[in-house]
């Protein structure tokens, strides 16, 4: 079978210059998450896909909501349809009174403006989640829904059994979307010194994803933000600081790290329009800590 | 009979390489013998037993919608759980995990964990992990407060399949079979780390 090299190419903007930046609010200082100033970076044009990446939040601390009051207001400027949960949503404990304090209270602003959540979930995760109001999982550990020309594919990395990975397998089979994304809670490549590569889990769904034309995986389980080296084709992020951080964490000199942030909370904001996949990470500061865009999504191999 | 050397070892070196291709996709490379395959079969069958009595339990109570308040998918569970704990009285270990099965699921673990891979496995488990409180009591509940250890995804690939309700867990050096619903501990086996 003839193997379509995928074409992808990787361009850092270190200035961001070349996209429109709107400036919602200008704090005084931008020490905290509440005055920060709030500078977007990505196109914002009304028919992208955009929305936002965050993992492991489900802490119910007063951090936890600073980087959420940092999203809010990040959504005034770039109204964000949807936001896409790394897993992890729940530590501790799964009565409805943390369904409250460690999500609803914290993200109520933005549930009220229709915000919808679509979560992943964890290795703290109960699977009685998947059937959560705001979590839009209909009731499955593992789904699939399109927005625009984009697919998303959330997976139970906590049991990549035989059932889910041939779902998977006959699903992206027939998916002719341009852009394919994957997320999940262990991320396949990692920089991290607490857990690392889940190599694991790598070597039954890379594969998949390689076959499949899958451009594009988030994941979470370590407390920072990391952005991989692409791998096979593949772009690898680790979003999993939205309620936790393992600070200083990510092993100096890591030949897998393109860019990483391990000082504080952060979350990213994604843009997805036509063959261009526009990305921005916010620390919990409010403050730009990466960004860039990925064109030309991968073909099926 | 005798059996010519040359073919013998021609054999031997084809299922080698079949063995290797297949590790390398990550699908089971071991071909059961007619023993292990009536083990796993038995133990297959114990565990849907299981998930049939529950699924008859479930089915009387109200159905759990997809968009459910926190406090209706609490009420369910905890229901759940007093329905199957009531009707599994006298459950102990050993009911699925039958000592052919430990044994059997024991060498597979084994097999699939050598080396780096060994330690890896043991240092997750046994010094990172965050369920270490988890009592192993046959019909109880795996405390919402512990964290539910990722399986690794190579391992449940050879292992015998559970229906859709039913996770392998580790805990400590044992091996748990959870239902993913109710939270109970169905069954659990010792001795399964390598």
């Amino acid at each position: 079978m003839k193997r379509i090299t995928a074409s992808l190419i990787l361009t850092i903007l270190v200035t961001l210059s070349l996209v429109n930046a709107q400036t919602a609010q200008t704090g005084t200082n931008g020490k905290s998450a509440t005055n920060s100033p709030v500078t977007l970076k990505l196109p914002n044009k009304q028919d992208s896909v955009r929305f936002v990446v965050i993992g492991d939040t489900g802490t119910g601390t007063h951090q936890q909501l600073e980087l959420a009051q940092v999203m809010l207001r990040y959504h005034q400027v770039f109204p964000f349809e949807f936001v896409l949960m790394m897993g992890d949503n729940m530590y501790g404990g799964e009565k409805a009174v943390d369904y409250k304090q460690k999500f609803e209270n914290i993200y109520r602003p933005l549930l009220d403006q229709k915000v919808k959540f679509y979560a992943a979930l964890g290795n703290h995760d109960d699977s009685n989640q998947r059937f959560y109001e705001y979590f839009n999982m209909e009731g499955q550990e593992y789904y699939h829904f399109k927005k625009g020309n984009v697919s998303f594919y959330s997976l139970n990395s906590n049991y990549m059994d035989k059932k889910q990975v041939d779902w998977l397998n006959e699903k992206l089979a027939t998916d002719t979307t341009t852009w394919k994304i994957a997320y999940f809670h262990h991320p396949p490549y990692s920089s991290g010194g607490a857990h690392g590569s889940d190599t694991k889990l790598r070597e039954i769904v890379e594969p998949i994803f390689v076959k499949h034309g899958v451009s594009v995986v988030f994941a979470g389980h370590e407390h920072f933000y990391e952005r991989i080296k692409p791998q096979k084709g593949i772009y690898y992020f680790i979003s999993g600081s939205g309620g936790k951080l393992r600070q200083g964490d990510v092993k100096e000199g890591s030949p897998l790290t393109e860019k990483a942030y391990d000082r504080d909370m952060s979350f990213m904001l994604i843009e997805i329009n036509d063959k261009q996949m526009h990305f921005q990470v916010i620390s919990r500061k409010g403050e730009t800590v990466d960004g860039g865009v990925i064109s030309n999504p991968r073909k099926t191999s | 009979m005798r059996i010519n050397p040359v073919l013998a070892i021609v054999g031997a070196v084809a299922l080698c390489l079949v063995t290797v291709h297949q590790s390398a996709k990550g699908q089971t490379a071991h071909v059961l013998s007619p023993n292990e395959k009536q083990i796993a079969e038995t133990f297959e069958q114990r565990a849907k037993a299981y998930t049939k009595m529950r699924e008859q339990l479930e089915a009387q109570m109200p159905k759990l919608s997809k968009e459910a308040k926190p406090e209706e998918i609490e009420t369910h569970k905890k229901q759940f759980q007093e329905r199957v704990r009531a009707a599994r009285t006298g459950a102990k270990p050993g009911d699925v995990f039958t000592p052919e099965a430990a044994t059997y699921i024991r060498a597979i673990i084994k097999d699939e964990f050598k080396g780096k891979d060994k330690i890896e496995l043991r240092d997750t488990v046994l010094r990172e992990s965050e369920n270490k409180e988890v009592p192993l009591r046959v019909n109880y509940p795996y405390p919402e407060s512990q964290e539910l250890l990722e399986m690794p995804a190579t391992l449940l690939m050879r292992l015998p399949q559970l229906p859709k309700q039913l996770r392998y867990r580790f805990v400590r050096s044992n091996l748990l079979l959870v239902d993913r619903e109710n939270g109970l501990i169905v069954d659990y086996m010792t001795n399964a780390l390598p």
